[in-house]
C-alpha cells in the first residue's frame, strides 16, 4: 500500500464543501423530490385549459399568477421538507459520524448540506420557470393564430405585438428571483431548527410557525404603532415585538411577488432589497445553525 | 521520543439528562496512552463508557474535563482527524453510491482528488477484497461487505491511527476472520489500532494491550499477556507423547511438590472447525 504525501489541513476547504453539496444533491434527487414538478406542470397546464370567457390579457395574467403562486408553494415545500430530513437522517444512519470523523469542520458540513438543498431548489425553480414559459409560449401562439383569423391583415402585426407584450412581461423573472431567495431563507431557517430539534416533524412545524409569524409581524408592528403613535405602548408589548423583530424574519417584503404577478411593476431597488434580505437572513440562519451545531454532542 | 498515538489525561465526561437536573457520568477520570504501532483493545460491558471515550477521541463529543490528544494534536482540533480513520459500529453509507463512488466521496473529504484518489480507491478496494464489487451500489452489499468498505474508507487518507468500533459485529465467522486478518496487516504496516469490541476472543487474538472500562472507570489496563497469564501455572503441550512418558512426567511433577491441575487433549476452536467445514476465510461474498 503506497503512502500518500502529507498535506497541510486547511480549516475551510471549498472542495470538501463541494463534495458534501454534491452528495446532498444526489441524495435529494434520489428522494424523488422532483416528482413535485409533475404536480406543478399539471397545475399550470390545467389552469391554461380551464380558462374560458377571458380576454387574452386576463388569460396571460392568470397563467402568470398561477405560475408564481404555484412556484411560491413548491419552492417553499422543496426548501423546507428535504432540509428537515437531512440532519436526522444522517444522524440516524451514522453517516454523520463517518463524515465528521474525517477532517471536516462542522461549518463545512452544514454549508455543504445547505448548498445541496439550494442547488436542488435552483434546478427545480429553473425547470418550473421553463414549464411556465413553455405553457405561456404555447398559449401565446394559439392566441396569435386565432387572432390572425379574426382581424384584418393590416392589423395582424399590431395585434401580435400586443399579445406578445401581454404574454411575456418583464415581471416574471424578478418574481422568480425573489421567490428563490425566500426559499433559500426558509431552507436555512429549517436547517437551523433541525440542529436542535428532536424530530423532523417538530422541525417542519416550527419552520411553518416562524414562516407565519414572519408574514404577520409587520402587520402587528403597524397595528401597535397606530394604537400607540406616541410610543407609549406597555413595556412588555414593546419587548415582545422587539424579540419577534430580532428573531423572526420579516417576510412581508416578499409579498411584492403578488404585485409582480398581477403585472404591477416593482422598482428594481425593492426587488434587490427583497433578494438581499433573503440572502442576509440565509447567511444569518446558517451562522446560528453552526453555533448550535458546533456545541452539539453527537 | 515520538508522541503517543492517543493520549488521554484525566478525562471526565458528564452528560446532563434533558430537562432534568440529573447527570450521568459516562467517563470518570480516565487516563491512558496508546503507543504508535500498538493494537489497543478498549473493553467493557454496555454503558461502560467505551463509545463515549471513542467519540471524544474523534472530536464528536467534547470532554467535560481533561484532554485527549492524537499524535500530540488536541482531538477537538479538526486537523487531528487527518491522522485518524474511523469505522463505526454497523456502518451505513449512502446506499445510492457504488463502492467506488463511496471511496471517492470520503477521499474528497480528506483533500484527495484526480488520479491519486482513483488509484488509492482501487488499491484499498483490492486490499479489502471488494475490487469486483466496486461498481455495485452499497445498498446491495452484505453485512460483511459493508464492514470491509467501512475499513477501506477509514484508510483512504492513509491515517496513522484506526479507530474501530465493533468491526466484526454481525459478520459471519469467515468475514470476521477476514477483518481480523486485515487488522493484523494494518498492524504489520505500523498503523495504530484502537479497537472496541465485545468479542473477547477476537480481542485476545489481535490486541497487544487492553483497557477494561466499567461504569466509566478504567479498572484494568496493561499488556494483554501480562493481564491474562496465570503466574503460578505452566502449560506444556506435547505431540506424539507415549503413555509411559506422560506417566513419568506426572510422577516427577508430584514428587517435586507441583499439583497437576488438568491433563487433557487440546481442542481446536469452534471457529476454526466452522471455517474448515465451510471453506475457510478465503471464500468471500460475491
Amino acid at each position: 500500500m503506497s503512502a500518500l504525501p502529507v498535506t497541510s489541513h486547511r480549516s475551510f476547504s471549498p472542495s470538501r464543501v463541494l463534495a458534501i453539496c454534491s452528495i446532498t444533491l444526489l441524495e435529494l434527487i434520489r428522494l424523488k423530490v422532483f416528482y413535485i414538478l409533475l404536480l406543478f406542470s399539471v397545475a399550470i397546464i390545467g389552469s391554461s385549459l380551464l380558462m374560458v370567457d377571458l380576454t387574452f390579457q386576463e388569460e396571460f395574467q392568470m397563467l402568470k399568477d398561477v405560475s408564481l403562486g404555484a412556484m411560491s408553494i413548491f419552492t417553499w415545500l422543496l426548501a423546507v421538507l428535504p432540509t428537515a430530513l437531512l440532519l436526522p437522517k444522517d444522524t440516524e444512519d451514522r453517516t454523520l459520524y463517518t463524515i465528521l470523523a474525517k477532517p471536516v469542520g462542522r461549518f463545512e458540513y452544514l454549508l455543504g448540506k445547505l448548498l445541496g438543498v439550494l442547488c436542488m431548489v435552483a434546478i427545480a425553480t429553473v425547470l418550473m420557470t421553463a414549464v411556465s414559459y413553455v405553457v405561456l409560449y404555447v398559449h401565446e401562439q394559439s392566441v396569435i393564430h386565432s387572432t390572425a383569423r379574426l382581424v384584418p391583415p393590416e392589423q395582424v402585426q399590431a395585434a401580435t405585438d400586443s399579445i406578445r407584450a401581454a404574454a411575456f412581461g418583464v415581471n416574471l423573472l424578478p418574481g422568480v428571483a425573489v421567490l428563490y431567495c425566500k426559499a433559500a431563507l426558509c431552507a436555512a431557517l429549517t436547517l437551523f431548527i433541525s440542529t436542535f430539534s428532536s424530530s423532523w416533524i417538530f422541525t417542519v412545524s416550527i419552520s411553518v410557525c416562524v414562516y407565519l409569524i414572519g408574514h404577520v409581524q409587520s402587520v402587528a408592528r403597524d397595528a401597535m404603532q397606530m394604537k400607540h403613535p406616541m410610543g407609549d405602548a406597555p413595556l412588555w408589548n414593546s419587548l415582545f415585538l422587539l424579540v419577534v423583530t430580532v428573531f423572526f424574519p420579516d417576510l412581508h417584503i416578499f409579498s411584492l411577488v403578488d404585485d409582480l404577478a398581477v403585472g404591477t411593476p416593482a422598482p428594481p431597488l425593492l426587488i434587490a432589497e427583497a433578494c438581499g434580505l433573503g440572502l442576509a437572513y440565509t447567511c444569518g440562519y446558517l451562522l446560528l445553525a453552526y453555533l448550535m451545531f458546533a456545541w452539539k454532542e453527537l | 521520543m515520538s508522541d503517543p498515538a492517543i493520549s488521554i489525561e484525566n478525562l471526565t465526561k458528564v452528560f446532563r439528562l434533558s430537562l432534568k437536573r440529573e447527570t450521568l457520568t459516562a467517563v470518570r477520570n480516565l487516563s491512558l496512552r496508546v503507543e504508535p504501532g500498538q493494537v489497543y483493545g478498549l473493553l467493557g460491558p454496555n454503558g461502560s463508557g467505551k463509545s463515549t471515550t471513542m467519540k471524544i477521541v474523534l472530536g464528536l463529543v467534547a470532554p467535560t474535563s481533561g484532554a485527549t490528544r492524537i499524535f500530540g494534536r488536541d482531538s477537538t482540533d479538526v486537523s487531528s482527524r487527518e491522522d485518524v480513520g474511523f469505522l463505526p459500529e454497523n456502518p451505513y453509507f449512502y446506499k445510492f453510491l457504488t463502492g467506488r463512488e463511496t471511496m471517492h466521496f470520503f477521499g474528497k473529504l480528506c483533500g484527495l482528488g484526480g488520479a491519486r484518489l482513483r488509484d488509492r480507491s482501487m488499491e484499498l478496494l483490492e486490499l479489502v477484497g471488494l475490487r469486483d464489487a466496486a461498481g455495485r451500489r452499497i445498498g446491495g452489499y452484505s453485512k460483511g461487505m459493508l464492514q470491509r468498505i467501512g475499513l477501506a474508507q477509514a484508510l483512504i487518507q492513509d491515517p496513522r491511527l484506526l479507530v474501530l468500533d465493533e468491526p466484526t459485529a454481525g459478520v459471519d465467522p469467515a468475514g470476521s476472520r477476514d477483518i481480523r486478518d486485515l487488522i493484523l496487516k494494518f498492524k504489520a504496516r505500523g498503523i495504530t489500532v484502537l479497537l472496541c469490541s465485545h468479542l473477547l476472543g477476537h480481542v485476545q487474538e489481535i490486541c497487544d494491550r487492553v483497557g477494561i472500562l466499567d461504569r466509566g472507570v478504567l479498572v484494568r489496563e496493561g499488556p494483554l499477556d501480562e493481564l491474562i497469564s496465570i503466574e503460578n501455572q505452566t502449560e506444556l503441550i506435547l505431540e506424539n507423547a507415549s503413555a509411559a512418558l506422560l506417566a513419568d512426567i506426572e510422577q516427577k511433577a508430584l514428587a517435586s511438590g507441583a499439583r497437576i491441575v488438568d491433563s487433557r487433549k487440546p481442542q481446536t476452536t469452534l471457529e476454526r472447525y466452522f471455517l474448515d467445514v465451510t471453506g475457510g476465510p478465503a471464500r468471500r461474498d460475491p
